[in-house]
């Protein structure tokens, strides 16, 4: 298998915070890699890092074999990206906003392509309905499907999951585990550690922008041991 | 109790600080003070043009609009800052989730307006006011009563509001039927009634019952505010037909059709729209033109239609800002786009809107019977549309909103603006054909617009 995002010695400082601390990391095409800390831990600013959003301090990150500092917009163009925060514009409805970003994706097909999406996630009955107005549930279906709408090869998603009701959360677990059986790569930041026991094939763990641990989920599995109990342990003793 | 309001009074600090730069909104009280210095220096110039009287009504209702537009943002504001920091949870909306009472939130929050900005814009505005009176020998006891009339009038502007929203949040149908009813009385009145604008004309003449007059139309409105205050504004989903790929399609000449499309769409649905275009556009252009009046007895020799142009062309410029309010990069920067390509269509937005400025241009030449001066005028507000524009562009991006309120900002903007004002100015008063020339500008424009492209590009990561 290809590498599909790479790390080398990534850091980034905020004055003087050391958001990301020497971050260096390789993960494979077809792997649902989850990269799991606490609250502050850096996990947003790497994905930032990786998808060309922030330049780093130093060191340098690919994706694809595209260098994300040198050439954010080929990067964002290959990848898909689901925002820890960022809502969908305002004043245009759930549709729209698809359509919108189809078309600065210059997609074909997109009527098709977005309906799809919209059945999908079980949200065409919101198609008409302005995003502000959406509960936000639908915005991060809404946000879901924009990132994956153009069938990307990489999706880097940033607590996905989190608002979504049981039955959607079940899909998009099925979904997400199904892109990588198709040879997609899934960089997943979350804090919710039985999602990622549940569908991750890999884990980074980074507290203080340092990576403390990088490893299959399967080991942790063979030693019987749960990702909470490894987890903790490792977050305390950092 | 003092708790809260201390808490609120931090919180609205630290939201205009992060948002302005801690130091430059710090240095915004004595910019202000700065300028109301300087403004009352040419009060004896403004007197031989336009009465005193008028000179402190207009202030008055500046403040009293003041105090309108602080209570409308704390109330219909958390959209805005939803769009600057994502989640916005300011302590007034925390009853729901807090042990404090509804009553006690709002009773703190009208509390802290009134402090915050009191110190913020009214006593700055006295004190500039008052340091200036011994040069311009004028008794020092104006700035107390200048001080007094403006904290009165930025309390009227709130109370009013805050009378509107508690109505509002009962019922649309009752507040659209009070306010029909006020205008009908109003249009009706005015060819009976000698109409004064001099609601409280206390500052030439003060008395007690002026003074318990504008304290009961301050009370009142707000006593019935707190007793009948309602949280839960009533709120209608609205569905709209996918109409960006039906304007998308009739811009696709335009490079960035489907930005633009979008930017039109959040100008119609957004609160304002064509009341946006009264209000802000034209109702400002009204008071240019009556300025150009009044200018017009100080210098004679002004050719109005050409100066109002020039002065459309900086009013226009203003458009660029509605199509960023709502916007933020933050929305974008997961798609594979750079700032400058946001910037590049908020611009094509621009020029498309500024047709509403053209047709105000052509009907102001047909209506003054000035078109012998139409391409100089035209000429002269494209090229400062341009520039305004532009330096706006360099200077803040897609943040005009809220860079602009940061002091450096604000005086490199005018800095870059004012000297090239009055030239246009002066060449229309040698001769407006003078101003053919001005395309020029536009050159110089490109170039700071290019400039500013790569400075926001780099500046985002």
């Amino acid at each position: 298998m290809r590498i599909a995002i790479e790390m080398k010695k990534l850091t980034k400082d905020f004055g003087k915070l050391r958001a990301v601390n020497d971050l260096s990391l390789s993960i494979k095409e077809g792997e649902l890699f989850g990269l799991l800390g606490p609250n502050g831990s850096g996990k947003t600013t790497t994905v930032k890092l990786l998808t060309g959003q922030l330049k780093p301090t130093k060191g340098s990150a690919t994706v694809l074999g595209v260098n994300a500092s040198k050439n954010p917009i080929k990067v964002r163009e290959i990848v898909g990206i689901i925002p820890e925060q960022e809502s969908p514009p305002s004043f245009l409805t759930s549709e729209e906003y698809l359509h919108f970003v189809a078309k600065i994706r210059k997609m074909d097909n997109i009527n098709e392509k977005c309906s799809r999406w919209l059945q999908f996630l079980e949200f065409e009955d919101q198609k008409d309905v302005l995003c502000k107005d959406l509960s936000r549930g639908t915005r991060q279906k809404l946000m879901f499907a924009q990132a994956f709408l153009h069938e990307p090869k990489i999706a880097f998603i940033d607590e996905p999951l989190i608002n979504l009701d049981p039955v959607i959360q079940r899909k998009v677990k099925d979904y997400l585990q199904s892109f990588v059986k198709n040879g997609g790569t899934i960089f997943f930041s979350t804090h919710v550690l039985e999602i990622a026991e549940e569908i991750c094939t890999s884990i980074g763990i980074i507290d203080k922008g340092k990576l403390i641990y990088k490893g299959p989920i399967k080991d942790l599995k063979r030693k019987r041991q749960h990702l909470e109990d490894f987890f903790l342990k490792l977050v305390r003793d950092a | 109790m003092l708790e809260i309001l201390r808490g609120m009074i931090k919180e609205e600090w630290r939201v205009h600080s992060s948002l302005f730069g801690g130091f430059m909104f710090a240095l915004f009280p004595v910019i202000l003070m700065i300028m109301a210095f300087i403004g009352s220096l040419f009060i004896p110039v403004l007197k031989t043009i336009i009465p005193t009287g008028q000179m402190w009504i207009i202030s008055q209702y500046t403040f009293m609009l003041f105090g309108l537009s602080v209570g409308s943002f704390g109330l219909f504001g958390r959209e805005v800052m939803n769009r600057r920091f994502g989640h916005a949870s300011l302590m007034a909306y925390s009853s729901r989730t807090l042990p404090l009472s509804e009553r006690n939130i709002f009773l703190n929050f009208f509390v802290k307006d009134v402090i915050y900005y009191f110190f913020l814009w009214v006593f700055p505005f006295a004190l500039g006011f008052a340091f200036a009176l011994p040069l311009i020998s004028v008794n020092l006891f104006y700035s107390l009563s200048l001080l007094l009339v403006s904290a009165l009038s930025f309390l009227m502007g709130l109370s009013i509001v805050f009378f509107m929203s508690t109505i509002y949040a009962h019922s649309l149908k009752l507040l659209t039927v009070i306010l029909v009813s006020l205008i009908v009385a109003l249009s009706v009145s005015i060819n009976y009634i000698k109409f004064s604008f001099e609601l409280f004309p206390f500052f030439l003449s003060p008395s007690a019952s002026q003074i318990l007059f504008s304290l009961l139309v301050i009370t009142i409105p707000s006593a019935f505010s707190f007793i009948f205050l309602k949280v839960d504004y009533p709120q209608k989903k609205r569905l709209f037909r996918n109409s960006l790929d039906r304007l998308s399609n009739l811009l696709k000449f335009n490079e960035y059709s489907v930005f633009v499309s979008k930017d039109l769409l959040d100008f119609n649905r957004s609160e304002g729209g064509i009341g946006k275009i009264i209000f802000s556009f034209l109702f400002p252009l009204a008071m240019i033109w009556l300025l150009i009046l009044i200018l017009l007895k100080f210098v004679p020799v002004l050719n109005m239609f050409v100066v109002f142009s020039i002065f459309l062309g900086i009013i226009s410029s203003s458009f660029y800002n509605w199509f960023t309010e709502f916007d933020s990069f933050n929305s974008y920067a997961f798609l594979p786009i750079k700032v400058s390509t946001v910037i590049k269509s908020k611009i094509n937005s621009y020029i498309i809107i500024n047709l509403v400025s053209l047709a105000v241009l052509i009907f102001v030449a047909l209506w003054t019977d000035q078109s012998v001066y139409f391409l100089p005028a035209l000429l002269s507000f494209v090229s400062i549309s341009s520039y305004a524009l532009a330096t706006i562009v360099y200077l803040a991006g897609l943040n005009p909103n809220v860079l602009l309120y940061n002091a450096k900002i604000f005086l490199q903007y005018l800095m870059m603006l004012s000297p090239l004002l009055l030239v246009f100015i002066f060449l229309s008063v040698l001769n407006p054909f003078y101003l053919i020339a001005s395309p020029v500008l536009i050159l110089l424009s490109y170039k700071i617009v290019k400039n500013g492209y790569e400075r926001w590009d780099n500046k985002m990561i």
